[in-house]
């Protein structure tokens, strides 16, 4: 077999003239290439349509897999009839559940996912998996999935959280006595004490739809079996270690006989974290005996794979007239979708950040994820983070206009600090940037900011309604004859970085110096947010070398070691900091050598695990955690819309985005993190919903599940870095992937309800939602 | 099912290949003639991954049928670079202005991007968000890969 995307990721830089937008510092040496613009190594690749994404593998003797879905969102399985399809000439072979010798479920947290349905088992969601097939093309392959009879005894199904909560409700896992799949609470402060000192009390009701990732390349993956047995996967992930121990897990095998390689990885979003493909694959090329190859179509992407929980979310929140928050009073329902996946460490970051960046001394929060009959919820950008955020920012926007106060005002003066006791009893302590992110987001937002741009062609409506601030505009306040108002709005946000509540998060890292160059080895996936570069420029920095004398291995199994999941914003934190070490300690040794180091002395080789300072489990009762996170990434958005009340749509004309990342490692891939959340965040906000009809999925296509164009985006995203060291992070840097769409929601729900003084608290804003806040519909 | 000969210049080679009726020109690149720059991202025509130029126009191949490509030149991400190896401007400056993350998008942009460029050289930003309004972009939101097409526009003018 020709060896294809070995996982050695070969970094040529030579050609990639860095001009213009590349600083000095991009073609230093040393610590010079930290904060700079860099390029990203595999860009050159890239615009060469070069790199190697799973879906354009190839290899002699391939052969073409697909997976039959139910059809249904709750059934058992009485039969699965293969004969027919096993029959069909160019079939290699089917298989169910049935065939898999092993428990054949997966999970992050629990493994209670069958890979495929077994006979007597249930199906739970529309898209769940039942039978696979391989054949000699796709097109025989899908003959063969037509032909697979599967009778199914149809189950009530419970598609509603408050529904699946009643008694005698269906259950979703009928080997359990209800459908609670997790339950989180804080006892914070003395919450009859805190409402009693307020003097006004607010109370709102907020939910959040289902999402999906999104990501441009849907799954795909192939597996061959080697001689000895092994089992090789090249896939699109985002933690290859922990796939091929869920793989080995499902599949009764050893985790030694699974290797994982990581292709170019077409976005994840926190969508690859879970399995898609591998457990499959790994299957069909083992029963088969020849390489075998899956890719999703949109419509299989959309239905199977997991999205970001729907959450319904009730607040009570007491101020004084000042504007002191003194109790907040909440509740979530989250929605698990049918298996657990990793809804409770969803839950519990939720229950974390249920006051959102605001300190509050008197907090209860009682947090409940329910099992339904829909797909799978787990992480997605922010784990829990978004959903509290757009309600407690909803409030604090309406506190401000009950209590005529501005609204970055009431936002100052609760936002954390350090010194500042979250919800959960931890105190916060350096690298505390919340104050410099809302006073950097509003020196650099004058109001109106965009009038030149808009003066031109709608001189009249400026002149008219001026972008300031208007505490009571209502509906029917703007010029005559012109349906178009705008609004201005804020908010705020932080995100944990990290691992947290208990959970170690460690990673590993090799460095193989030579005088000249150096070898780094990671198991961290850049899944397009920029990593390997970050990388790069860290073991750069410490052995005082070019970005061009660093060769990057990452993500193979065999080869590297596991660094942990591109998740929770935490590869630079985290394993940039085992890189820096393992390079520092390289780079020590290898002075140690002198100046002409004998050649049976290299490489010199430095082997880290870096332990991320560790965090504590809630306590069950109290939800008390001293320490529930080891750094938090906070930020502050100001947002511009106009709102057309007639037709009901929403233009987001612009934002400031105010981030603190901590420092910068490569100013490119800040701005680039900042300007892509803030458009996933206002595709959040606007356009975005995975849309379940009696657990029947109706937007399993990009034309009805709807992303953001090019020509939704605001005229200007301006990013402002801000940069509050973490004692801790590498040069003080933090991590920046999942704050950037944290306040988005709430900034333009702010800012519409500026142009048109409704309030809307369900998310997608959309059209629809507008006018009937306008009372239009 | 019927089998159609067809001609098609690729990337200024002449391909002569055998198709099913059924076959669309995205499955010819990728899986008959191996270019696999080119991307899929839904088959259905609502992302633009799979953007090529047929004839100069920005087309998206999972919509047209190889058969009717029959006789057309087209360019593919392939295509784009210098026969010394050097990258297209607009490459170039994707490159540098950071408008690639997971890459996914890019050989679509980059195609869509060049026949803006070769029928006006001096779009202004409108003229780029019409161009690209048919790409979907999950990672960058945008910005960057319009400040990377106003930077090939501007070197270009230059004839650089």
């Amino acid at each position: 077999m020709r060896a294809i995307g070995n996982g050695r990721q070969s970094i040529d830089l030579t050609p990639c003239a860095l001009q213009p937008l590349a600083s000095q510092a991009a073609e230093g040496i040393g610590s010079q290439v930290i904060g700079g613009r860099v390029v990203r190594l595999d860009a050159r690749t890239k615009v060469l349509g070069q790199a190697l994404y799973p879906g354009d593998l190839a290899v002699p003797g391939m052969i073409f897999g697909r997976i039959l879905r139910s059809p249904h969102p709750h059934a058992r399985v009485r039969r699965i009839d293969l004969t027919a399809a096993r029959g069909l000439p160019g079939v290699a072979v089917a298989v169910s559940g049935d065939d898999i010798s092993g428990p054949s479920t997966y999970g992050l947290v629990t493994p209670d996912q069958p890979a495929l349905a077994r006979t007597g088992g249930a199906v739970r969601y529309v898209g769940d998996a039942v039978a696979a097939v391989a054949a000699e093309t796709p097109e025989l392959a899908d003959e063969a999935l037509a032909r697979i009879k599967v009778d199914y005894e149809l189950l009530p199904a419970v598609c509603d959280m408050q529904a699946a909560l009643q008694p005698g409700a269906p259950l979703v896992h009928e080997e359990r006595t209800d459908n609670v799949l997790h339950t989180a609470r804080v006892r914070h402060g003395d919450l009859a004490a805190g409402f009693a000192a307020a003097d006004i009390v607010l109370e709102g009701h907020y939910t959040t739809p289902f999402v999906d990732h999104a990501y441009l390349q849907p799954e795909a993956g192939l597996a061959s079996v080697g001689e000895d047995g092994r089992v090789t996967i090249w896939v699109a992930t985002q933690w290859p270690d922990e796939d091929r121990r869920q793989v080995a897990h499902a599949l009764g095998l050893p985790v030694a006989q699974i290797r994982e390689i990581v292709t170019a990885t077409g976005g994840a979003f926190g969508g690859r974290e879970d399995i898609s493909v591998q457990i499959v694959l790994a299957l069909l090329a083992l029963k088969s005996g020849r390489p075998v190859k899956i890719v999703h179509s949109r419509s299989e992407s959309l239905t199977a794979t997991t999205k970001r929980h729907p959450f319904e979310m009730h607040y009570r929140t007491g101020a004084t007239r000042d504007g002191r928050l003194t109790a907040m009073e909440i509740s979530f329902l989250a929605n698990a979708g049918a298996y657990a996946s990793t809804t409770l460490a969803v839950v519990n970051t939720a229950v974390t950040v249920a006051t959102g960046s605001y300190e509050v001394p008197n907090v209860n929060v009682d947090a409940t994820a329910v099992y339904t009959n829909s797909p799978a919820t787990a992480a997605m950008r922010g784990f829990g983070s978004n959903q509290p955020n757009f309600a407690v920012e909803m409030e604090m926007s309406k506190l401000a206009a009950a209590l005529e106060m501005e609204p970055v005002e009431l936002r100052r003066r609760n936002l954390y600090r350090a010194g500042s006791i979250m919800l959960t009893g931890q105190v916060l302590s350096g690298g505390v940037g919340a104050i410099k992110a809302l006073d950097a987001a509003q020196s650099l937002s004058p109001w109106p900011p965009f009038a030149p741009r808009l003066a031109s062609s709608s001189q009249a409506a400026i002149g008219e309604h001026g972008f300031a601030p208007r505490r009571a505009p209502g509906p029917g306040s703007g010029r005559a004859g012109d349906s178009k108002r705008y609004g201005v709005g804020t908010a705020c946000g932080c995100k944990n970085v990290g691992y947290n509540l208990g959970l170690e998060d460690a990673s590993g890292a090799v460095v193989e110096a030579y005088p000249d160059h150096a070898v780094v080895k990671i198991g961290a996936v850049d899944v397009g947010q920029g990593s390997s570069t970050i990388m790069a420029q860290l073991a750069a920095s410490k052995l005082e070398l070019p970005l061009a004398a660093i060769e990057l291995w990452a993500s193979d199994t065999d080869l590297v070691p596991d660094s942990g999941s591109s998740s929770a914003s935490r590869q630079t934190f985290v394993t940039g900091n085992a890189v820096l070490r393992a390079a520092a300690e390289a780079a020590r040794r290898l002075a140690a050598l002198g100046p002409h180091p004998p050649a049976d002395a290299l490489p010199v080789v430095a082997k880290v695990v870096y332990h991320a300072p560790s965090t504590c489990a809630m306590d069950p009762l109290t939800g008390r955690s001293e320490r529930a996170n080891f750094a938090y990434g906070y930020g502050c958005q100001i947002v511009t819309v106009e709102v057309d009340v007639e037709t009901g749509e929403v233009r987001v004309l612009g934002v400031v985005a105010a981030h603190d990342a901590g420092q910068t490692i490569n100013l490119t891939n800040v701005e680039g993190q900042i300007e892509g959340g803030f458009v996933m965040g206002q595709g959040y906000s606007l356009l975005e919903e995975y849309v379940l009809q009696g657990g029947v999925p109706k937007a399993t296509t990009l034309a009805t599940f709807l992303v953001p164009t090019i020509l939704d985006i605001p005229e200007r995203i301006d990013s402002v870095i801000v940069e509050e060291r973490d004692p801790e992070g590498p040069y003080g840097a933090k991590g920046i992937g999942e704050m950037t769409m944290l306040p988005t929601p709430g900034a333009i729900a702010a800012a519409i309800h500026d142009a048109t003084g409704a309030w809307i608290d369900d998310l997608p804003i959309t059209p629809e939602r507008v006018l009937r806040a306008l009372g239009k519909l | 099912m019927s089998e159609h000969s067809i001609c098609v210049t690729v990337n200024d080679q002449p391909r002569v290949c055998t198709v099913k009726g059924t076959t669309t020109l995205l499955e010819l690149l990728r899986n008959d003639l191996g270019l696999t720059g080119t991307k899929d991202g839904c088959s259905e025509g609502d992302c633009g991954a799979c953007t090529v130029l047929l004839n100069g126009q920005a087309i998206k191949s999972c919509l047209v049928l190889a058969v009717q490509a029959d006789g057309a030149t087209l360019v593919t991400v392939e295509g784009l670079c210098r026969p010394d190896g050097s990258l297209h401007p607009i490459q170039q400056a994707f490159v540098e202005a950071g408008a690639v993350q997971c890459g996914y998008c890019t050989p679509g942009m980059l195609l869509a991007a060049k026949a803006l460029l070769d029928a006006n050289p001096q779009p202004d930003r409108d003229a780029i968000r019409a161009a690209l309004a048919g790409n979907l972009c999950r990672c960058t939101g945008y910005m960057k890969i319009i400040a990377a097409v106003e930077l090939a526009a501007a070197r270009m003018r230059e004839g650089l």
